[in-house]
């Protein structure tokens, strides 16, 4: 019996069941087209969409597949979330106070990025093929502009080489960007599962997930699915009321509160 | 227990916002200050995004201020008449201070003055209120010791439209609480708070107002600066959060009505110290976070 993911309360049983059900299916159907297609490879999700509502704190979504593969191949997973400008700040000390001296911006970087791998990437493939993928941080095909003309503010060029670190450094402290080894199980090199982790900071967009199957460092097969992360509920309403009729929400929000400060006030003279 | 925020885009626990609110909400009905220079960094500390926290927060004032202002009013320490005259000093001021604001932006370093105008402007008007409270209460341990003017004439006292304040019991120029008003709008504008910090100290020492009828008449004005600021930043920024202020301000009206009950029992001078103590408090950490070499010279924000 295949213990069922204990930390995760997210996925209902049943549904595990049926996930686990659909995975062998898939597999003995892999094994008999597997002299066909050499490295197939299926996977998905237990769920692809992802409702921000008022009780989101994060989430964890199961990822499951198999692969016509054999002991010892690896799995990489590539979670990319909606791209968006980050802007990077560096302090500096000036008459004695640090300050923000410069700012550069990232353009279309990704919001969210982690890596999953059933060992260290580095020990899964060589430099070259990664950079072929496209995987990993410095292989993205970043771009850094700097906020002002360095003509006029006399700083040097920014070099996406010189700055990912920091802004590695950076969004893994936000918990947007990041790789973890071992994070996938690969058994008899035919099935596998992973969790992927949403933090409860996630941008809404649509999440490409990448499922790369490797066998001693070459690439053999490559699946793709999707999230698609909304706002859903009483979040959805509050911020699409606030962006559509701004000046009603306001207004409102200053009603409630003196309606509130009122209230408050006359419950209290009763005592 | 989690709450999804939808402008903030964040999770933060229900507890720690009502337990925010509640604790800010106290020391705005004890001092007749709004709180924001206390909960505008305590947010940003707990992960709310600055510009969400300072729109935010000004809706919340709002509830606090209107439970502290009907307490205050149950005890007639409310001059109306004064708080009109400084609030339409303060639309003024604080229609330049955004100006100004905008003019600041495009110079840059922005944040760098708001910064330093909280050091600095926390830093004397916290020593001033220290020393003299300090020197009231030794005043008042001395028995037999010759009690002071009521206020000293200065030439504050020439100015012309003078007018009659029955309830601060003074006769003294519209002039001076419109400057006030003016100057302390400004100030608001910039850095994104009530302004109750400055407005209760200049009361008392510009304007020679009772310690009693200030507080009240503060919070009267500061709730018609934060609600024009809430409906501002609603149309031009739609970063009020909702979720977030109705929680604060449950707490925080809970929180203030205590305060007030609080503050009817310490004395004037005990009052003005203690809100010295704690706005010095503030000004030491903010001149710390800007002198301490930080953790990591870079830091990113996700722009939309």
């Amino acid at each position: 019996m295949i213990r069922p993911y204990p930390h995760n309360h997210k996925i209902p049983s049943q549904m595990k069941f049926m996930l686990w059900l659909f995975t062998i299916l898939s597999v003995s159907f892999g094994t008999i087209s597997a002299h066909a297609v050499n490295g197939k490879l299926v996977a998905d999700l237990s769920e692809n969409t992802v409702s921000i509502e008022s009780d989101f704190h994060g989430t964890e979504l199961l990822l499951f597949g198999a692969v016509d593969g054999m002991q010892g191949d690896d799995i990489i997973i590539v979670v990319r979330g909606p791209d968006a400008h980050i802007a990077q700040r560096r302090k500096s000390k000036v008459a004695g106070i640090w300050i923000n001296v410069e700012t550069n911006i990232w353009t279309k970087t990704p919001s969210f990025y982690q890596i999953l791998a059933t060992r260290d990437l580095a020990k899964i493939a060589n430099e070259a093929t990664l950079q072929d993928l496209g995987v990993g941080a410095t292989n993205l095909a970043l771009q850094i502009t700097p906020e002002k003309d360095p003509q006029e503010t006399g700083l040097a060029m920014p070099t996406v080489n010189g700055m990912v670190g920091e802004l590695v450094a950076n969004m893994r402290a936000l918990g947007l960007w990041g790789a973890t080894t071992d994070t996938i199980a690969l058994k008899e090199g035919a099935l596998f599962r992973s969790v992927i982790d949403l933090p409860s900071n996630v941008h809404s967009g649509r999440y490409e997930v990448r499922i790369i199957h490797l066998r001693d460092g070459v690439p053999l097969s490559e699946d793709t699915t999707s999230i698609a992360i909304r706002k859903g509920g009483l979040s959805a309403t509050i911020y699409n009321m606030a962006h559509e009729f701004s000046f009603f929400y306001g207004l409102f929000a200053v009603i409630f509160a003196i309606a509130s400060g009122w209230l408050a006030a006359a419950a209290f003279r009763k005592k | 227990m989690y709450i999804y925020l939808p402008i903030a885009e964040i999770s933060m626990h229900i507890g720690i916002i009502i337990g925010l609110g509640g604790g800010v909400g106290f020391l705005s009905g004890l001092f007749g200050v709004g709180g924001g220079f206390l909960m505008t960094p305590l947010l940003i500390f707990f992960g709310v995004p600055p510009v969400v926290a300072v729109a935010t927060e000004a809706n919340q004032i709002v509830a606090s201020s209107v439970s502290g202002v009907l307490a205050h009013m149950r005890r007639s320490n409310v001059d109306f008449k004064m708080g009109t005259i400084l609030l339409v000093g303060g639309v003024i001021g604080s229609t330049l201070g955004v100006f100004l604001f905008a003019f600041l932006r495009e110079l840059g370093q922005i944040d760098l003055v708001i910064k330093l105008s909280y050091v600095v402007l926390l830093g004397i008007v916290g020593s001033l209120m220290l020393v003299e409270s300090v020197r009231a209460i030794l005043r008042t341990r001395q028995p037999g010791a010759a009690r002071g003017k009521l206020h000293q004439h200065n030439w504050l006292h020439g100015l012309p439209f003078k007018m009659r304040f029955r309830r601060s019991k003074l006769y003294i120029s519209a002039l001076l609480p419109l400057g006030i008003g003016a100057f302390v709008g400004v100030l608001a504008a910039i850095m994104g708070v009530g302004g109750g910090f400055i407005m209760v100290p200049a009361m008392i020492y510009i304007l020679g107002m009772p310690t009693a009828v200030v507080v009240g008449t503060s919070l009267f004005q500061i709730i018609f600066v934060t609600a024009n600021v809430t409906v501002l930043q609603s149309v031009q920024t739609q970063t009020v959060d909702f979720v977030l202020a109705g929680l604060l301000l449950f707490g925080a009206v809970i929180g203030a009505q205590f305060g007030t009950r609080a503050g009817a029992k310490l004395r004037g001078e005990q009052l003005r110290g203690l809100l010295a103590l704690m706005v010095i408090a503030v000004c030491i950490k903010l001149g710390f976070d800007l002198a301490l070499q930080p953790a990591s010279l870079y830091s990113v924000e996700l722009l939309k």
